[in-house]
């Protein structure tokens, strides 16, 4: 049976005067899954986050969270993390972390427990009277990622969750995204980092001049804007290799190792197959190993923003 | 409205823990009621009297001048003239003051005596003495005239004139009471801009530390806003009433170290000749009985809630409008413009407490909470300020601070999700519209 949806966007309109920041947007997303918002900067994500967290309101569409049309009481199922993100500088980390717990509807003795959990958890839990002005800024990271999640909430939209995080840092964050997908939270990725996108993203959807271009699961499209590039290894002379076969083809690189072998990265043109091509060369050099090259999200990302 | 109270909360109790708040709350009143102390102590008389050494040049006043204990006058020695009198008076520090009568003294009915001091005398003791300089000149010339002393008594007269109410009585010399408005006005003042601009700097501090939008994900702009106008209101009805209490119970010690003969004194003066000496006592009982203190307080807070609705409300935009608080300048301006305006005008509308200037200034709600306490102060009634009048005024202030405060909350919903740069009043214009 397939997952329902948690979050469906229906035709999103938004206008500046006479700036459009959102077009005609329409995106589903999988409760349970892991969602990539992708695109450029300026390309209307923030907007559309916004509109999600009842900031803002659409001119025209709706948003449907279970099926229905948002209202005020949905704010206490979502968890926001802003890009441009920051605390209270002059309060202490326990009273932030209550505060904000509180105003997502959580009682205080629960948003208490919560963030001892937490803090023990991040192995700090002697910070619950640090002011935020004192912490570094990985360190105030860490609490502003404990105040997004800890009210528990079922959508939990991170704009950017990696930026300023060192690797050991990111690498926390990530594995807690991944926990908390397990714990069947829905999480929205915002995001320029594709690396990320490809490691935990079930699904994305590209957002490029305030128009969706592109949206699916991330094989799918992957394989769907994979270009016909592959990877030859074989032994043998290079020139006999590249005369083997006129035209058809591109050589895009090729490396010559100690022990003979060449591996060599061609793109074959539309006429030809590449079967065709083995045939064409397999009398003039040995071939150890053909291998399709599948595109990563950021080949996906580029080619698509560059054809736009 | 669970959250509304969380922000108040927040807003309230940050503020009062705060060190600056907790020394505001004592040291200004403190420093209020010390430096009237001061200027009370500097006026009283001196203690012990003063020695007063009487240069009396065209040698006619001895036996005429009035000498007492308190006010103990010797004659200088003859033969010396004014120079070595004056080397005398430097020598000798038995001695206060050196009196110059210039033989000329009598000449005219306007002429100068002069009175040296080593430290200046209180303004009581000048009083004295020109009053007993007056009175022998007085004298002498009764004298001269051949007048019988007991008619020249008979025929010398004090007159105090009473500016009185024709519909109320009691109302006496309303222009004083308008010292106390004076002193409500600025306070008023002082606080509406206090804890207004507080509230744009909470804004601006939300705006620049970038928590408003984790905040505006749980609770809407306009209920935010709302909850840091009323929280800071509170920080600063808590930190008035921490004043009036600071401010009466140090007072009152002081009044009772300082002067504890106030309350026995008698108020009028017993001779029409001699200087009134109870100046300060007279100041007590018309600060003690003449200003009706509970329509001051009462209407005190009744102005700062209406002025500092209505000035919060703006400040809150300006604060989401710019981008760091050295930005804010421009629209601070003509926001605080039309109060010290007021402050300015004060002294007119004691001058005219019932004119149309008057009527105006307290009426319109960007003045009125600085004109209508020094109308108030001065007494309720045709000639100062008609009970309609300030009800029209509250009204016109609470239902402007509706209109302002709606306006602003339009500002500022688009101002604090606007970054990286200071609106332009096109911009302003343009989200009013929105």
């Amino acid at each position: 049976m397939p997952r329902s949806n948690i979050i469906q966007i229906e035709d999103i309109h938004k206008s500046y005067g006479n700036y459009k920041a959102l077009e005609n947007i329409n995106i589903k997303v999988k409760k349970g899954s892991i969602f990539g918002l992708l695109g450029p900067n300026g390309a209307g994500k923030t907007t559309l986050i916004r509109i999600i967290n009842q900031i803002i309101l659409p001119d025209k569409g709706i948003v449907k969270i279970h099926g229905q049309a948002l209202e005020k009481k949905h704010v206490y199922q979502i968890g926001y993390l802003p890009e441009e993100r920051g605390l209270y500088k002059k309060m202490k980390v326990g009273e932030q972390a209550l505060y904000l717990g509180q105003l997502k509807g959580l009682s205080k003795t629960e948003a208490k427990n919560r963030i001892k959990l937490w803090l023990e958890k991040f192995n700090i839990e002697n910070w619950w009277n640090k002011k935020i002005e004192d912490l570094s800024k990985g360190m105030a990271q860490k609490i502003q990622f404990i105040t997004t999640v800890l009210h528990e909430p079922e959508l939990l939209i991170l704009d950017e969750p990696f930026s300023g995080l060192d690797p050991a840092n990111s690498e926390l964050i990530k594995n807690e995204i991944l926990e908390l997908k397990k714990a069947k939270s829905t999480i929205i990725l915002s995001t320029h980092n594709m690396n990320s996108v490809e490691e935990i993203c079930d699904e994305a959807a590209i957002i490029n001049k305030s128009k969706k271009i592109l949206n699916g699961k991330i094989d799918v499209l992957k394989n769907e804007y994979s270009t016909n590039r592959w990877k030859v290894i074989y032994k043998g002379n290079k020139m006999s290799f590249t005369n083997a076969i006129w035209g058809g083809w591109k050589l895009e690189n090729h490396q010559s190792l100690e022990n003979g072998t060449n591996v060599a990265e061609i793109e074959l043109l539309e006429q030809l197959e590449i079967s065709d091509f083995i045939k064409g060369i397999v009398n003039h050099v040995e071939i150890q190993e053909v291998i399709k090259k599948t595109p990563s999200m950021q080949d996906v990302f580029l080619n698509v923003i560059n054809n736009e | 409205m669970s959250e509304i109270w969380l922000i108040i909360k927040r807003e309230y109790w940050t503020r009062v823990r705060k060190k600056t708040f907790i020394i505001m709350s004592f040291l200004g009143p403190l420093l209020i009621v010390g430096f009237i102390g001061l200027t009370a102590f500097l006026s009283k008389e001196k203690k012990g009297g003063y020695e007063i050494i009487v240069f009396d040049e065209g040698k006619i006043f001895n036996g005429v001048l009035r000498n007492n204990e308190k006010y103990h006058l010797e004659w200088a020695p003859e033969n010396k003239n004014y120079n070595q009198i004056q080397q005398i008076f430097k020598k000798d520090e038995r001695l206060d003051l050196l009196l110059y009568l210039p033989a000329n003294l009598i000449k005219t009915n306007s002429m100068t005596a002069k009175c040296l001091y080593k430290s200046i005398p209180s303004s009581p003791a000048q009083k004295h003495l020109t009053s007993i300089i007056n009175e022998a000149i007085e004298l002498y010339r009764v004298n001269q005239n051949n007048i019988d002393i007991e008619t020249y008594r008979a025929i010398k007269t004090r007159v105090n004139l009473d500016i009185i109410d024709i519909e109320n009585q009691e109302n006496k010399n309303i222009q004083r009471k308008g010292i106390v408005g004076i002193i409500f006005a600025f306070f008023i003042y002082f606080f509406i801009l206090m804890y207004s601009v507080q509230v744009m700097k909470g804004v601006i501090e939300e705006k620049t530390s970038r928590i408003i939008e984790i905040i505006i994900s749980s609770v809407s702009s306009f209920k935010l806003m709302i909850a840091k106008i009323i929280g800071v209101g509170l920080v600063g009805f808590t930190q008035f009433f921490i004043w009036i209490i600071v401010i009466s119970v140090t007072s009152i010690l002081l009044l009772n170290n300082l002067f504890p003969d106030i309350y026995s004194s008698t108020l009028q003066s017993q001779n029409p000749i001699t200087v009134d000496s109870s100046e300060s006592a007279q100041i007590i009982d018309f600060l003690l009985y003449k200003i009706h203190w509970p329509s001051m307080f009462i209407f005190f807070g009744v102005y700062f809630i209406g002025g500092y609705l209505l000035y919060a409300g703006m400040m809150a935009a300006i604060g989401a409008a710019v981008d760091e608080e050295t930005d804010t300048q421009q629209f601070l301006i003509p926001l605080t413009i039309p109060m010290i305006f007021a402050l300015s005008m004060i002294s007119s509308v004691i001058d005219a407490p019932s004119s149309s200037l008057s009527f105006w200034l307290s009426e319109i709600p960007f003045t009125s909470p600085v004109i209508m306490l020094v109308r108030i102060a001065m007494g309720i009634g045709p000639s100062s300020v008609e009970a309609w009048e300030i009800m029209l005024s509250v009204g016109l202030l609470f239902s402007t601070f509706i209109l302002t405060t709606w306006l602003s909350s339009k500002i500022y919903a688009n101002g604090i999700l606007s970054f990286g740069k200071k609106a332009t009043y096109k911009e302003l214009f343009k989200w009013l519209k929105s």
